[in-house]
């Protein structure tokens, strides 16, 4: 068990770290070379950004955009965010191993503010996956990945929340090994999944506005491209 | 040619069993064979040289379907069907992206045998882009900014180019930009300076002034392009508006060019090639009539193609767009409106048109008018950029072979929320959405009345008879005109 943990921590998280950074940057990349084509392509009139990140920014602020009919859902998905971002982050035992592994490090949350968070993201995890489940409309939505990452994010914050406590009915090692492997699929799969929006989130909305400023001359480029000419309506 | 309706049957494309395909709607010339292959050449084209490409890109890897936009959704609310969930049928459209454009869409479709798009799917969103009238009200849900709408006007683009779209549609456009007539409603010219002639008097003797309609006046300020059904359904909106223009000393100041005068602009609804020539046709007759301004009538989805693409596809030298309603507004505000208190007893309610409200563009404006004059004034819940959608946009009030859907499905919301008023007239400043709401009232047997917002200034505006010479108009001479002074850019 050791060894495999060891592997897990080692080796195993660093390629798959690099594989999210590299996924990330390529779509990062493609995103912006998408808009900026669409840019080029488009009209040449200036772009409202303050408006745009404006709106953006407003629906990371929960207060504005509570969902009128289903607030309760609205407050749970942000407490699910934001535990999913700030806990691997400022975990204070994480920035430890950045600061072994490459002498980098910053400042981290009062161990206690991890515990509520990471109580936060398993119990409003568990609501998720539960609506995911069991409210028809969403269900309509679903397809097996949608409910394997929120179950997967509920496993990486259930194990390492109870890691190294007393009540653990498991190992230390099994339980860390489970954690970490957890997080190792995440990295992989956030750059190729739904998850990629935690860094083309602040894109979407500028793509948005860009693609409704339709290129001129592109429809006849369709035409001629589809049909060979452009024929009587 | 022969048109084509629910339940016609054609073969499939491969496989012994006959498919059934269903157009919601009346439709010319639909591709027999090989709409799969072309489909996929379509969207293929699309993707290359248009901008849609970044939108289905980003919206494909971020989609999060969390169903929010369900709530959001009056197509929903009223059907209960998930297959109404604006995400889901978005979802229809990234699926075909990712299968078929996709790297990591095409190797599991190899390893796991997913053929991709199929007749049926083809099928699907045939019927899930003409149940959606591309409100965008799901759009201010979407935590993640995704457009329900722009995906509708995709998917339709996409359809059309393949031969399914709305009969409807489709010859509105072919008179509007082939047709003798070159408008929609295939009104001849002659015909049409008949109406404004027979307006004018009608005008003169209610009104006591010759309020004039001025036709092919070159060098003026506006060049005025209503909904071109307005010349032949909403006289009073016309006088409204022409009663505005001389109230505000703008009297001369503007024109209908015979040339082209039509609003309307059905690119919006189903293709940007579409969009481009009908709202060039605009913009060469406000440079062949060397006017300064286009001002549009009371038309939703013609404010905002002009407003919004004149920009677009208007060149270098960009031709500023006012919407009518604006130009009253301002009007307004300057005092040069006299309106009669008294004239308007009825409760009135307002009914804001997507294209003019969801924006946040035209909201507040209109409701200063009323107020300023009408005596019982009701709001209609949620309005503004939040409101419910006449159940008519997106061209469906055009498809009467729909009628029974938009009324039952489409126009549910809408009729709940007038109901609710009181309101015995039901201001709705727009075209399709009066045409809508008129036949709501009348399915859901509501007692009120549909109605334009310059129906109702034509009722109770004050008009001063010309000083001084009877041919020339004083009071575009003795006040500034409002045409000088209104910021009409996009």
């Amino acid at each position: 068990m050791d060894g495999w943990l060891a592997f897990a921590q080692g080796p195993l998280f660093r390629l798959t770290f690099l594989i999210m950074i590299l996924g990330l940057a390529r779509i990062v990349i493609l995103t912006i070379w998408d808009i900026g084509r669409a840019i080029r392509r488009g009209p040449k009139i200036p772009l409202d950004y303050w408006g745009l990140a404006l709106k953006t920014l407003g629906w990371l602020i929960p207060v504005t955009k509570l969902h009128r009919q289903r607030p309760v859902l609205s407050v749970t998905s942000f407490l699910f965010h934001a535990g999913l971002i700030v806990v691997p982050i400022f975990l204070v035992e994480h920035i430890e191993l950045w600061r072994a592994a490459l002498g980098i490090g910053w400042p981290g949350i009062p161990r206690l503010l991890a515990d509520v968070l990471s109580f936060f993201v398993i119990v409003t995890g568990l609501i998720l996956f539960g609506v995911r489940c069991l409210n028809r409309r969403v269900r309509s939505l679903s397809g097996p990945i949608d409910y394997i990452l929120v179950f997967l994010l509920i496993e990486i914050f259930l194990t390492g929340f109870i890691a190294s406590r007393s009540f653990n009915p498991f190992s230390y090692n099994l339980t860390m090994l489970m954690h970490v492997l957890g997080g190792e699929c995440i990295f992989v799969l956030i750059p190729f999944t739904k998850l990629s929006h935690c860094i083309l989130f602040p894109l979407i909305r500028l793509a948005t506005e860009i693609a409704w400023r339709f290129a001129p001359r592109a429809g006849e480029e369709v035409v001629r491209t589809v049909h060979g000419e452009v024929k009587p309506i | 040619m022969a048109a084509t309706l629910e339940g016609q049957e054609t073969k499939a494309e491969t496989g012994s069993e006959p498919e059934r395909r269903k157009y919601p709607f009346y439709v010319e010339k639909p591709l027999e064979s090989g709409r799969v292959q072309k489909f996929l050449e379509i969207m293929a084209a699309i993707v290359r040289h248009t901008n849609y490409g970044a939108i289905l890109n980003i919206y494909s890897r971020t989609s999060t379907k969390c169903a929010r936009c369900s709530s959001a959704c009056q197509v929903f609310q009223s059907t209960d069907d998930c297959e109404d969930i604006p995400c889901y049928r978005t979802n229809l459209l990234l699926k075909v992206y990712r299968r078929h454009f996709t790297l990591g869409g095409m190797m599991r479709g190899r390893l796991l045998g997913d053929p991709g798009l199929t007749e049926r799917d083809i099928d699907e969103m045939t019927e899930a882009f003409y149940h959606c009238t591309a409100c965008r009200r799901c759009n201010l849900e979407c935590p993640m900014g995704v457009d329900h709408g722009l995906i509708t006007h995709l998917g339709r683009y996409i359809l059309s180019e393949m031969g399914i779209i709305p009969k409807a549609l489709l010859v509105s456009v072919r008179e509007q930009l082939e047709g003798k007539t070159g408008n929609t409603s295939a009104i001849p010219a002659p015909a049409m300076i008949d109406t404004i002639e027979f307006l004018e008097e009608e005008l003169e003797e209610s009104k006591g002034v010759p309020v004039k309609f001025p036709i092919d006046k070159d060098d003026v300020d506006y060049v005025f392009f209503p909904a071109v059904s307005d010349f032949l359904l909403e006289a009073d909106t016309l006088m409204g508006n022409a009663a505005v223009l001389y109230a505000a000393g703008d009297g001369d100041n503007w024109t209908i060019s015979s040339g082209y005068f039509d609003g309307i602009n059905y690119g919006l609804f189903y293709s940007d090639w579409i969009l481009e020539r009908i709202l060039q046709k605009e913009i060469d007759e406000v440079r062949k009539r060397k006017g300064k301004k286009i001002l549009i009538g009371e038309c939703g989805h013609a404010s905002r193609t002009a407003k919004g693409f004149t920009a677009v596809y208007g060149g270098d030298e960009v031709v500023p767009v006012i919407s009518i309603l604006e130009y009253t507004h301002k009007a307004l505000m300057d005092g040069k409106l006299d309106l009669d208190p008294d004239a308007i007893t009825e409760r009135v309610t307002y009914h804001d048109p997507c294209n003019m409200a969801r924006s946040g563009w035209i909201v507040d404006k209109p409701r200063e008018i009323l107020r300023s004059f009408v005596k019982d004034f009701v709001e209609m819940t949620p309005g503004g950029a939040e409101n419910y959608c006449c159940g008519g946009g997106g061209g469906l009030v055009s498809i009467d072979e729909i009628h029974d859907y938009r009324m039952n499905v489409l126009g549910k919301t809408k009729a709940e929320q007038i109901k609710r008023t009181g309101a015995q007239i039901v201001v709705a400043p727009c075209a399709n959405c009066k045409k809508q709401l008129a036949e709501i009232c009348e399915h859901y047997k509501l007692d009120a009345e549909v109605k334009g917002l310059h129906d109702l200034i034509l009722r109770a505006i004050r008009l001063k008879p010309p000083q001084g010479n009877a041919e020339s108009q004083p009071a575009a001479t003795e006040q500034p005109a409002v045409a000088s002074e209104i910021e009409g850019g996009n």
